[in-house]
């Protein structure tokens, strides 16, 4: 693998413009940090804190905004021209009512210019790796919001992506299912071994799932103020291990403590 | 005699389910579609009375009964004159709204789509809504003269900015999130109008296609009866004139067969195959 940065993002700023340029919100001012190639980063924050923000402009949903933001070593944009693979896991499910899981997968895989006679077997090893095989043909509002997502993340594994952006996608779901899906998510990325940039309010779930936590400070101007390395947690994670749990815990008191000392300002 | 047997065996208890499953499958059809059907040949029932009454009520002249206007309807039908003049009235209705149709979504598309183009045709269909088609079309007639093109801009003109606003308004509530999605997994702009936007707007341009029709085809009619010298609409005026009213419903009551084809057969079936993937509807 190369040595170029999966995702960089230098300086970001974003503003959103109140009513008639007055008074507008601060969403983003001068986030900084670097995502190494295959690494598994969380972004951690409170609500309001810029982190969607910063998964749209690599996503390159939103081009308005100030700094770079390059993927594998080139700005966005260009990267999008040049094709490269970019996935994007929402927080609803946004399946394609009208398409069966399966043509909703063919949907991105068209999208990223795979040659049709490459979507049969893709499709199939992906709903495999979700436990979907059987509902392929099923329509998406057949089925249950936790299998929804999980179709999601099939199709967004299907393009088998260079990075992976996850805004937040188990959060609609009760804790039951999500936690099956974050061990399965874990299962398949060990397979891809993409470059997951996952953002999340759950300090639980970001100790879980990734390599490094970096955590954002509360709005209005999100900015990155601390970094946890989770490299002493080996993989594959379990939930009953006691480390991952004091592990969480350390990050929550982390996260209060910063969260907290910007309240007393 | 051991193989025989066993086949015998083997055939009867599969008989035996299969027309147990028939009939299961009648009765069942019996209970989901006897509600529905009873109502709505009550409901026919109930027109046809009220039209005897109506009939019972007034002369004759003015309104004739149902087997009356019924028996001359089957003498044209039969003796085959009416037909010419439904072919022709069917070819303006298709013509006008097929024109109406195209000029409409373009219009919606282009108003849903970009904000100028917004800004643009809004006084422009907002006012076209304002004006009496009557006006309209007397204008194309005067502009254009009596003729068949006249006809059918004449007919197809005032629904346009209905049908606009219409497509627009579906347009506006096009889910972002899934235009979203498909922006991020890098889909074309053409894909994304063809397979995201236009899925979402097929209800309102089915629903629009069937509200189209009905407005169309009243049009046509008044667009006959004003400027031309056949099709339904002219004959309809000419029996008034003649104060035939037999003939004029006769030519009434045909035309609403055809257009009832067409609405709950053609663009039913089209509408049910278009969206199957709904979940059935819950009673609210």
């Amino acid at each position: 693998m190369s040595s170029v940065a999966s995702i960089e993002i230098n300086k970001v700023s974003k503003t959103f413009p109140g009513k008639s340029g007055q008074g507008g919100w601060k969403a983003l001012d001068g986030a900084t940090f670097t995502v190494k190639p295959g690494e598994f980063v969380c972004i951690l924050g409170p609500s309001g804190c810029g982190k969607s923000t910063l998964l749209n402009i690599l996503g390159g949903l939103d081009d308005q905004y100030e700094g770079v933001a390059s993927i594998l070593g080139r700005p966005v944009d260009e990267q999008i021209a040049n094709g490269v693979r970019v996935a994007y896991v929402f927080q609803e499910p946004r399946l394609m009512p009208w398409r069966t899981v399966r043509s909703n997968i063919e949907f991105a895989l068209q999208a990223a210019g795979f040659a049709a006679a490459e979507w049969p077997e893709r499709i199939d090893r992906c709903l495999a790796l979700v436990e979907l095989s059987a509902f392929g043909d099923f329509y998406p509002l057949q089925l249950s919001g936790g299998m929804q997502q999980r179709a999601s993340i099939a199709r967004a594994f299907s393009i088998e992506p260079e990075v992976l952006l996850m805004d937040e996608p188990f959060s609609a779901l009760d804790e039951l299912t999500a936690r099956r899906l974050r061990q399965q998510l874990l299962t398949i990325w060990s397979k891809f071994r993409s470059t997951v940039l996952f953002v999340t309010h759950n300090a639980f779930e970001a100790t879980f799932l990734s390599d490094r936590i970096l955590m954002m400070t509360k709005g209005p101007g999100g900015r990155f103020c601390d970094e946890i390395g989770l490299q002493a947690l080996t993989r594959p994670r379990s939930y009953e291990d006691v480390r991952v749990f004091e592990t969480s815990k350390a990050v929550v008191e982390r996260l209060v403590g910063h969260v907290g000392s910007i309240d007393k300002d | 005699m051991a193989p025989p047997s066993a086949t015998a065996d083997y055939a009867a208890p599969l008989a035996a389910p299969s027309a147990e499953r028939i009939t299961a499958k009648i009765s069942r059809w019996i209970e989901t579609y006897s509600g529905d059907r009873l109502i709505k040949g009550a409901s026919v029932l109930t027109l046809v009375g009220l039209w005897y009454f109506g009939a019972f009520m007034l002369p004759s002249s003015v309104m004739p009964a149902p087997h009356v206007v019924v028996g001359v309807l089957w003498q044209e039908v039969t003796a085959g004159p009416i037909w010419r003049d439904v072919a022709i009235t069917l070819t303006r209705i298709a013509l006008a709204f097929s024109t109406a149709m195209s000029i409409a979504i373009v219009l919606g598309f282009a108003m849903g789509l970009s904000k100028r183009a917004e800004h643009f045709f809004d006084v422009w269909v907002v006012g076209g809504i304002t004006v009496p088609s009557l006006v309209l079309i007397l204008t194309i007639f005067m502009i254009i003269g009596l003729n068949e093109k006249a006809a059918i801009i004449a007919a197809a003109l005032p629904v346009i900015p209905i049908l606009t606003i219409n497509i627009w308004e579906g347009i506006k509530g096009v889910d972002q999130k899934l235009i979203d999605m498909s922006r991020a997994f890098h889909a074309r702009q053409s894909r994304i109008i063809l397979s995201v936007i236009a899925p979402q707007i097929a209800p309102t341009l089915m629903a629009s296609a069937r509200f189209g029709l009905g407005l169309i085809w009243k049009m046509t009619l008044f667009v006959e009866l004003l400027g031309r010298s056949d099709g339904v609409g002219y004959k309809i005026e000419f029996y008034y004139q003649m104060f035939n009213m037999s003939e004029v419903l006769a030519h009434a009551l045909l035309f609403l067969f055809i257009m009832l084809f067409l609405e709950i057969v053609v663009l039913g079936k089209l509408e049910a195959r278009l969206f199957r993937w709904r979940p059935t509807r819950r009673k609210l």
